[in-house]
């Protein structure tokens, strides 16, 4: 399918922009004509719709059966692939100029690469609508794997919309004034005072002779002024992101739109949600307010910045906000664990530090301007350390949930992340030699959400060592139970094809036992054959019949350990063959085996003899 | 699989690159020796303080390096400053390398990149490996990883 006709003179226009505000100052520097000027600006532009007719003319997209295919590119030519099942978010935005002349701009992301994967620009807004619904009906349809049939019957009434659509939240405009008011842009102070700090000793070289009281009264009013249009420029640019903010449901997708002059829509899977995290400040939490924000993989780091396009639910009271959040990720009621009482401690001598050095620079600056500022006045900040030490303790926790990990952290801006054990990447532990000092440690659970480097990372900051240790055995060991869950259930699923009650009562059992192995430490070995017993299906013989999507003539849609080779190896993949010996009972029980060693740090010498005999790879080595 | 430690000769690869990275931070001291802001034995102990504490460091760091393949998860232990404990659940490798870099040539290492998909921890390096024992972790990994016949999750 063709891109819409009006983008042709859009994209034109947008590329020859700055050429033409270039031309300009060069026209009025200059004493060229301005036929000159113009004559040039009207080549560039031929130039620049010529390029984009040819544009218009390779770019091509297309909904196949099972990817949505890009074929792009003037000068080199570009033809992309994207399997509809790796399609994370799908988002349409418009600026006001777009909404005049009725185009909008598609962009597919992919959980790779580090731009947008699928980028569309522009079709007609109905377009834009129709592929944001396509993809993920041909997506859903790929997953169930029943795509055939379902196909048919999508194809038989070709205007279909999809699932209905069931509005989670919109804003009130009480709600989106409160949003408006809590905001604050700190990028214009950061801006001046990088600006600043390198002219502040010439500054006040200049202005000597002025009395102390009139400089500081001077300073208070520039700082109250600063605040205030910082104020307003948040205010404005978060009333302006989230006008009309609405958060759908529409089947196993949740949709929102927002924006007042740029108008953003989007759908994120809710398969796709790696990490929810809601986020307070004093304010909010004095008001009874939180922010919800949905964190996929689709988007590179960085990537969206501080108004992204990821949906997010700006403001909403807390309990709502907590209603909205099971909406996506089950998890119970959590009830965080402190840090110890101990590590306030640490937190009163970092601050303690902070101080110090602020009175150090303070009284740097009045010794060597000579001019005569009050610098042990910082040294009163130092009342303020325990208060803030308390807190910061106070706000710091973990919580481990039937299937999530809660973390919170931060006074001033608090987060809760939420992690489900399946959506971890890597444990990591960190100590720094300052918290081996606390013998505190603390610990990372990674998971693929794009956040990383605004550093809302599920971190549980300065536990004990040996707590940090059996936390980072827990998430590990029930991430394999996910995992483990994960795959018996898609087994399941294919095997009782049709038959939801059984499919359910499986699936509920199986969350019984982990609420029972979340009450105790799960080094117990003793309910695992409860899990087998429950979620191991009856396979038959030939094994679970899969959908197949490599490439090869190798079937990895089957798990290796279910090939039934007999007394002897006949695979032709030896990389399977010791595997084939393994039932699965057989390395469910190793597993188990494995469960407390995980938990030793260094003490695990002790069990390496069984890991050895349990092991073939080792025997082959 | 027990603790693995690096081969010792990892040490010389990054002694050499912290004698490099002495060099590179002593080179003011040597200009403003140069130009006479500087006493003459100012950049010799500023090179000998970096160069001392870059040899202690890259021999700690030997020491605290390990790393072990257990039932499901790949374990490493490292970092002197921060000690790093990462573990890398089997099902979540996306891919494995085994890269040889100069310097490990001339040393006759190589190491072994283990991907996933995180943010954070998105690769992870062992280094110090046998070209040899590079590749049979890498195939190990692999194998590793397809028995335990995961999904990405993203």
């Amino acid at each position: 399918m063709k891109l819409a006709p009006q983008s042709i003179p859009y994209r034109a226009f947008q590329k020859v922009a700055g050429i033409v505000v270039i031309l300009f100052f060069v026209v009025t520097s200059n004493d060229w004509g301005f036929l000159t000027a113009a004559a040039a600006g009207g080549g560039v532009l031929l130039l620049a719709l010529a390029y984009e007719v040819a544009y218009y003319r390779r770019f091509d997209y297309e909904l196949t059966e099972d990817t949505l295919d890009i074929a792009s590119g003037v000068i080199s030519r570009r033809e992309r692939e994207i399997p509809y099942r790796r399609i994370q978010n799908v988002d349409v935005s418009r600026s006001v100029i777009q909404r005049a002349i009725g185009v909008a701009a598609v962009d597919l992301e992919t959980a790779g690469g580090s731009s947008t994967e699928g980028s569309i620009r522009f079709v007609t807004p109905e377009e834009a609508t129709r592929l944001q619904r396509e993809v993920q009906r041909r997506k859903s349809d790929a997953s169930g794997g029943e795509s055939g049939k379902r196909g048919a019957d999508a194809d038989t009434r070709p205007g279909s919309v999809g699932p209905d659509e069931e509005e989670l939240f919109a804003i009130s405009p009480g709600e989106l004034a409160l949003v408006g008011a809590l905001s604050f842009d700190g990028r214009l102070i950061g801006l001046l005072a990088f600006l600043g700090s390198g002219s502040f000793p010439v500054l006040s070289s200049f202005v000597p002779d002025a009395s102390a009281a009139a400089i500081s009264a001077l300073a208070i009013v520039a700082v109250g002024l600063l605040f205030l249009v910082s104020w307003i420029i948040g205010a404005g640019l978060a009333f302006s992101n989230y006008y009309g903010f609405r958060l759908l449901r529409a089947g196993d997708e949740l949709r929102y739109e927002r924006g007042l002059f740029r108008r953003y829509s989007g759908s994120i899977p809710t398969e796709k949600v790696q990490t929810l995290s809601i986020s307070d400040n004093p304010a909010k939490r004095a008001l009874g307010y939180a922010s919800l924000s949905i964190e996929t993989a689709g988007y590179a780091p960085g990537q969206g910045g501080n108004y992204g396009s990821q949906a997010a639910v700006p403001i909403a009271t807390t309990e709502r906000v907590y209603r909205l959040a099971h909406e996506v990720e089950v998890f119970g009621t959590p009830s965080f664990n402190r840090p110890p009482k101990r590590i306030r401690w640490r937190y009163v001598f970092r601050y303690a530090i902070v101080v110090g050095v602020i009175a150090g620079v303070a009284f740097a600056i009045d010794w060597y301007v000579a001019a005569d500022i009050p610098w042990y006045g910082a040294l009163a900040l130092l009342l303020a350390v325990p208060p803030a030490a308390h807190l910061k303790w106070k706000h710091r926790g973990y919580w481990l949930g039937e299937d999530h990990l809660l973390t919170r952290n931060g006074f001033w801006s608090r987060s809760v992340t939420v992690v489900p054990y399946y959506r971890i990447q890597n444990v990591i532990d960190n100590r720094t030699i300052f918290q081996r000092r606390w013998n505190v440690a603390t610990i990372i659970a990674d998971t693929a959400g794009g956040s990383s480097l605004t550093g809302s990372d599920a971190a549980a900051v300065d536990f004990d060592t040996d707590e940090a240790v059996e936390l980072r055995a827990t998430l590990q060991n029930r991430l394999q139970s996910a995992v483990r869950e994960r795959r018996d259930r898609r087994t399941a699923f294919e095997w009782f094809e049709g038959d939801a009650g059984s499919d359910n009562s499986d699936t509920d059992e199986t969350s019984t036992t982990d609420a029972e192995r979340s009450t105790d430490v799960p080094e117990s070995t003793d309910d695992d054959p409860v899990t087998e017993g429950v979620v191991e299906p009856d396979v038959p013989d030939d094994g679970p019949v899969r959908p197949d999507f490599s490439g090869g003539d190798r079937d990895y849609s089957k798990p290796a350990e279910r090939i039934d080779t007999g007394e002897y190896a006949v695979d032709r993949f030896p990389s399977d063959v010791d595997v084939a010996h393994r039932g699965r009972t057989e390395s469910e029980s190793d597993d188990t085996a494995e469960d407390t060693p995980v938990n030793g740090d260094d003490s695990d010498d002790t069990h390496d003899d069984s890991d050895d005999a349990n092991d073939p790879a080792n025997s082959e080595r | 699989m027990t603790t693995q430690t690096l081969h010792p000769r990892v040490r010389i690869v990054w002694i050499l690159r912290s004698v490099l990275v002495a060099a590179v931070l002593s080179a003011p001291f040597v200009g403003a020796f140069y130009f006479g802001y500087l006493p003459e034995w100012a950049p010799v102990g500023a090179g000998a303080v970096f160069l001392v504490l870059g040899v202690g460091h890259s021999v700690l760091r030997y020491r605290r390096w390990s790393y072990e393949i257990r039932e499901d998860a790949l374990y490493l232990d490292r970092g002197v400053v921060t000690q790093v404990r990462t573990t890398v659940p089997l099902v979540r490798i996306q891919h494995v390398d085994s890269r040889r870099g100069p310097v490990e040539r001339g040393a006759g290492l190589a190491s072994c990149v283990v991907y996933t998909a995180g943010s954070r921890g998105a690769d992870v390096r062992i280094p110090g490996l046998t070209p040899d024992g590079a590749s049979d972790l890498r195939e190990e990994l692999k194998r590793l990883a397809i028995r335990a016949d995961g999904e990405d999750a993203v």
